[in-house]
């Protein structure tokens, strides 16, 4: 029988990611008035998803369920299109860059790289999105390049709390109960 | 390839993107200055042009914020209010008169009348979004969710009846 690329408990896991990501994104508040701080735990459950289930889409899985997920509920300022997309390119963001850089999220570096990336995808796509449909450019000004220093920071915070996360779930014993698991 | 030949062109790639991002939006904002002042907001008076709205102005506002009951989120910006005053004084603005605040690129317009932007309660304020554009939100029933919130605003225009 042709086995499958990811296997059901692979893919419940990532559901698992998928709700945890928009769980995240409407209960954790966090006082800082900046754009793209919430890529602070956004970019930290990509990079602990992409490890737990560690095969090339894992990611991109994640950002597209959880932008279902959040369409569905609403979520997001300006409309459903363009919430999911937002979400799935995190995702498809994180997967592009783990590939290039060889899918070790365990190295500090490459984890702040994975959120700086994953999160920037976001971005571009709420940008392209107010250009497509004609924003006041004058007022994009204003916030333009604090939204893009923000959404690097945080995602690189992200990044790093993501990293710390992985070394304590292996200082646990949970990759090798999952290795069990599969 | 090695990890740090890896990690550079990863770094590379990333100014990359940071510079196309700065070089298109100044190619938009030269072109967009040959129509109006850059970065404007018109504001029109019963179809007559008085003024427009520069980011930069707003920075002299005071900053309100409070929380949406829809999503817990916290709105923050200044009161509309505080722009309208800023550009024309209260003699244009009475009780009756309509405010009408919209979107091309949504294609979405909301009117309030000077009473209920005037009132603090209301919370009628204008909102950073994220990628740095205009967004009317409130507290008024009825004007206090995210589908009528008024999102890209790119004109005011104000009519006394």
């Amino acid at each position: 029988m042709k086995q499958r690329y990811f296997s059901t408990f692979q893919l419940i896991l990532l559901a698992l990611f998928s709700a945890l990501v928009v769980v995240a994104k409407i209960a954790l508040r966090t006082p800082l008035q900046l754009p793209g701080h919430s890529g602070i735990f956004w970019m930290t459950i990509i990079i602990v998803g992409a490890k737990v289930v560690p095969k090339a889409g894992a990611a991109s899985i994640i950002g597209i369920t959880s932008g279902l997920l959040a369409s569905f509920l609403g979520l997001g300022d300006f409309g459903a299109l363009n919430t999911f997309l937002s979400y799935a390119m995190v995702g498809v963001a994180s997967d592009l860059i783990l590939l290039l850089l060889g899918g070790d999220s365990e190295n500090p570096v490459v984890a702040v790289i994975v959120g700086i990336f994953g999160h920037l995808g976001k971005f571009l796509t709420k940008w392209l999105f107010g250009i497509i449909s004609g924003a006041p450019i004058g007022f994009v000004a204003l916030g333009l390049l604090r939204a893009i220093v923000g959404y690097i920071l945080f995602g690189a915070i992200g990044g790093v709390l993501g990293w710390v996360t992985l070394k304590a779930l292996k200082r646990a014993g949970f990759f090798a109960y999952l290795a069990e698991k599969r | 390839m090695n990890q740090n030949k890896r990690i550079l062109i990863a770094v590379a790639l990333l100014l990359a993107i940071v510079g196309i991002v700065l070089g298109v939006d100044t190619l938009q904002r030269q072109k967009a200055a040959a129509d109006m002042p850059p970065g404007s907001i018109p504001i029109f008076i019963d179809g007559k042009f008085v003024a427009s709205f520069v980011p930069e102005d707003l920075n002299q506002l005071k900053n309100v914020s409070f929380v949406d009951a829809e999503e817990g989120k916290t709105q923050d910006g200044w009161l509309l209010r505080d722009v309208l005053l800023l550009y024309l004084g209260e003699d244009n603005l009475q009780t009756k008169t309509e405010i009408m605040v919209s979107s091309s690129s949504r294609e979405k317009t909301q009117t309030l009348t000077w009473a209920e932007v005037e009132d603090q309660q209301n919370m009628v304020i204008f909102d950073l979004s994220g990628r740095g554009t205009l967004k009317l939100v409130s507290t008024i029933p009825g004007f206090d969710i995210r589908d009528a919130w008024i999102q890209d605003v790119d004109k005011i225009e104000i009519t006394t009846p």
